[in-house]
C-alpha cells in the first residue's frame, strides 16, 4: 500500500493542508492504518521535488501549506492506478516459515500447531465479520470493501490449513 | 438469555440448560455413500449459536439429519431436550419432528400449489394449534414478508422463499432451528438478509444450529464453530466477540521506499 500515490491521489480531489490529507488518508483506511506526520510530510516534501505536486499559494494562517497536484503528478497517479499488482506474492506472516520449520523439527506432526492456527483464524474471521457489519451500518464503504478482502484472504488461509491437515506435510518435502 | 422450556411434554415447564446430547455416535452407510460418522460426540445449550462446519460430504448433514430424528445412529444415542430419539416409536418421533424442530434446508421445499400463509401453516395444521393464522401473519410481519402473504411461491424471489420457510420453520415454536446451508442458492444480499435474521432470532432467544461449508459465514453470528471431517469432529472452538479497533483486525501498510 503506497503512502506516496495515496496522498497524491487525495490532493487530486483538491488542494489539501498536510494535516487534512493525512486525516483524509487515515479516514479512507477506516483506522487501519495511523500514519505519522513527520511522514506525511516528508512524502509532501518529495513529491515536490519530483514535480509532481506543488504548493497552491502563499502559507496561510499559522504558516500551513496547502497543495496541489501538477499535469505530471496527475499523469504518474493515472498510470499507477491502471497498473495491474503483477509482482510475487506476499506471504508476511510467520505463519508461512513456522509450517515449514515445524515439518522438519516435529517429524511432519503437525497436528496441534495446525489446529492452533485453526482457531486463530477462525477467531480472525470472526472479527473482520464484525468489523464489516460495523462498517456497513456506519455506512463506511471504504472500510467495508478492505475488510472484505481480508475476509476472503483469510478464508483462504483457512483452505490451506485444511489441506495441510488433510494431506499432512511431513517428512517427504525434505 | 432467554432459557425456554423444552416443548415436548417431557420437560413441561422444566428450564434445562442441555439441549442436544450426541454420545459416541456413528453412521454407516451401506455402499460407502458419503456423510457418515465415526465416533461423534458433542452437545448443544439452549439459547447457543452453533456453526456445524465441514467440506461437502463430511458427514456435518448427516449430524444434523440425527438431531432432527430424520435418521437414525448405526450406534450411540441423540438425546434432544431429555428425550432419546433411539427409544421413541414412529409416532412420537413424527411430533417430535413437528414440534420441536424447525428446519430450514438451502432449497426451500415449499408447496407450489399452496400460499406464502398456507405454506407457513402446514405444521401448525398438523398440531392442531388454535390461533396459528394470527401467530403465521405475526411471523410473516417480523419477517418483513406479509404483503405476500396471499401469493404463491414461484411469483416470489429466492430470498423471499426462504423467509417462507423460515417462517413455516418457526410456526410451532421449535425448542432448536436446524439451518443446513440456508443460503446456499441466495445470491448475496438475499443470503446476508436471512443470516441477518438468524441473529435475531439468537438474540431473542432461539437456540440455533447452522450447518455449513463456508468459513465466512460460520463465523459472522455463530459464537461456537465445531469443525467436522471425515466422519469426525476435528474441533470445537468457542469464539469471542470484542469490539476491536479496526487497526487491531487489519493492517493496511508497508514499508516503502520513496
Amino acid at each position: 500500500m503506497s503512502l506516496k500515490y495515496g496522498l497524491l491521489g487525495l490532493l487530486v480531489e483538491e488542494p489539501l493542508h498536510g494535516y487534512e490529507v493525512k486525516n483524509r488518508f487515515e479516514a479512507m483506511l477506516g483506522g487501519t492504518w495511523e500514519v505519522n506526520i513527520g511522514q506525511v510530510y516528508t512524502t509532501l516534501q518529495r513529491l515536490e521535488r519530483d514535480g509532481l505536486v506543488r504548493p497552491a499559494g502563499e502559507r496561510g494562517d499559522r504558516g500551513k501549506l496547502l497543495y496541489e497536484v501538477s499535469d505530471a503528478g496527475r499523469k504518474a497517479l493515472n498510470e499507477w492506478l491502471a497498473q495491474p499488482e503483477s509482482g510475487p506474492q506476499e506471504l508476511r506472516e510467520d505463519i508461512y516459515v513456522k509450517l515449514l520449520l515445524a515439518a522438519r523439527v516435529a517429524n511432519g506432526n503437525l497436528g496441534p500447531l495446525l489446529s492452533r492456527q485453526k482457531r486463530a483464524y477462525l477467531q480472525r474471521l470472526r472479527d473482520l465479520n464484525q468489523l464489516e457489519a460495523r462498517a456497513k451500518k456506519e455506512g463506511r464503504t471504504d472500510l467495508a470493501r478492505l475488510v472484505r478482502g481480508a475476509l476472503l484472504h483469510t478464508e483462504a488461509d483457512i483452505k490451506w490449513i485444511d489441506e495441510l491437515s488433510e494431506t499432512g506435510i511431513s517428512g517427504e518435502s525434505k | 438469555m432467554d432459557r425456554r422450556a423444552f416443548r415436548n411434554g417431557h420437560l413441561w415447564g422444566v428450564e434445562v440448560t442441555e439441549l442436544v446430547r450426541l454420545t459416541d455416535i456413528t453412521k454407516v452407510y451401506q455402499g460407502g455413500m458419503t456423510g457418515a460418522l465415526n465416533g461423534v460426540s458433542m452437545a448443544v445449550e439452549e439459547g447457543e449459536f452453533t456453526a456445524v462446519m465441514g467440506p461437502s460430504g463430511s458427514g456435518k448433514s448427516t449430524l444434523l439429519n440425527l438431531i432432527a430424528g430424520l435418521d437414525q445412529p448405526t450406534t450411540g444415542s441423540v438425546m434432544v431436550g431429555g428425550s432419546d430419539l433411539g427409544k421413541m416409536g414412529e409416532a412420537p418421533l413424527a411430533r417430535f419432528r413437528r414440534d420441536s424442530i424447525g428446519f430450514v434446508f438451502q432449497f426451500f421445499h415449499l408447496l407450489p400449489n399452496l400460499t406464502v400463509l398456507e405454506n407457513v401453516l402446514i405444521p401448525a395444521q398438523l398440531k392442531g394449534t388454535a390461533g396459528a393464522e394470527a401467530r403465521g401473519r405475526d411471523l410473516l410481519e417480523q419477517l418483513r414478508i406479509a404483503e405476500v402473504a396471499d401469493r404463491y411461491p414461484a411469483n416470489l424471489s429466492g430470498g423471499q422463499q426462504q423467509r417462507v420457510a423460515i417462517a413455516r420453520a418457526l410456526i410451532n415454536q421449535p425448542s432448536l432451528l436446524l439451518a443446513d446451508e440456508p443460503t446456499g442458492a441466495l445470491d448475496t444480499r438475499s443470503g446476508d438478509q436471512v443470516m441477518e435474521l438468524l441473529m435475531q432470532l439468537h438474540a431473542s432467544g432461539q437456540t440455533i444450529l447452522l450447518v455449513t461449508h463456508d468459513a465466512k459465514l460460520a463465523t459472522r453470528h455463530a459464537a461456537r464453530v465445531i469443525s467436522v471431517m471425515d466422519g469426525r469432529i476435528v474441533d470445537d472452538a468457542r469464539l469471542e466477540s470484542p469490539e476491536r479497533a479496526p487497526s487491531e483486525v487489519i493492517r493496511v501498510r508497508s514499508e516503502e521506499a520513496l
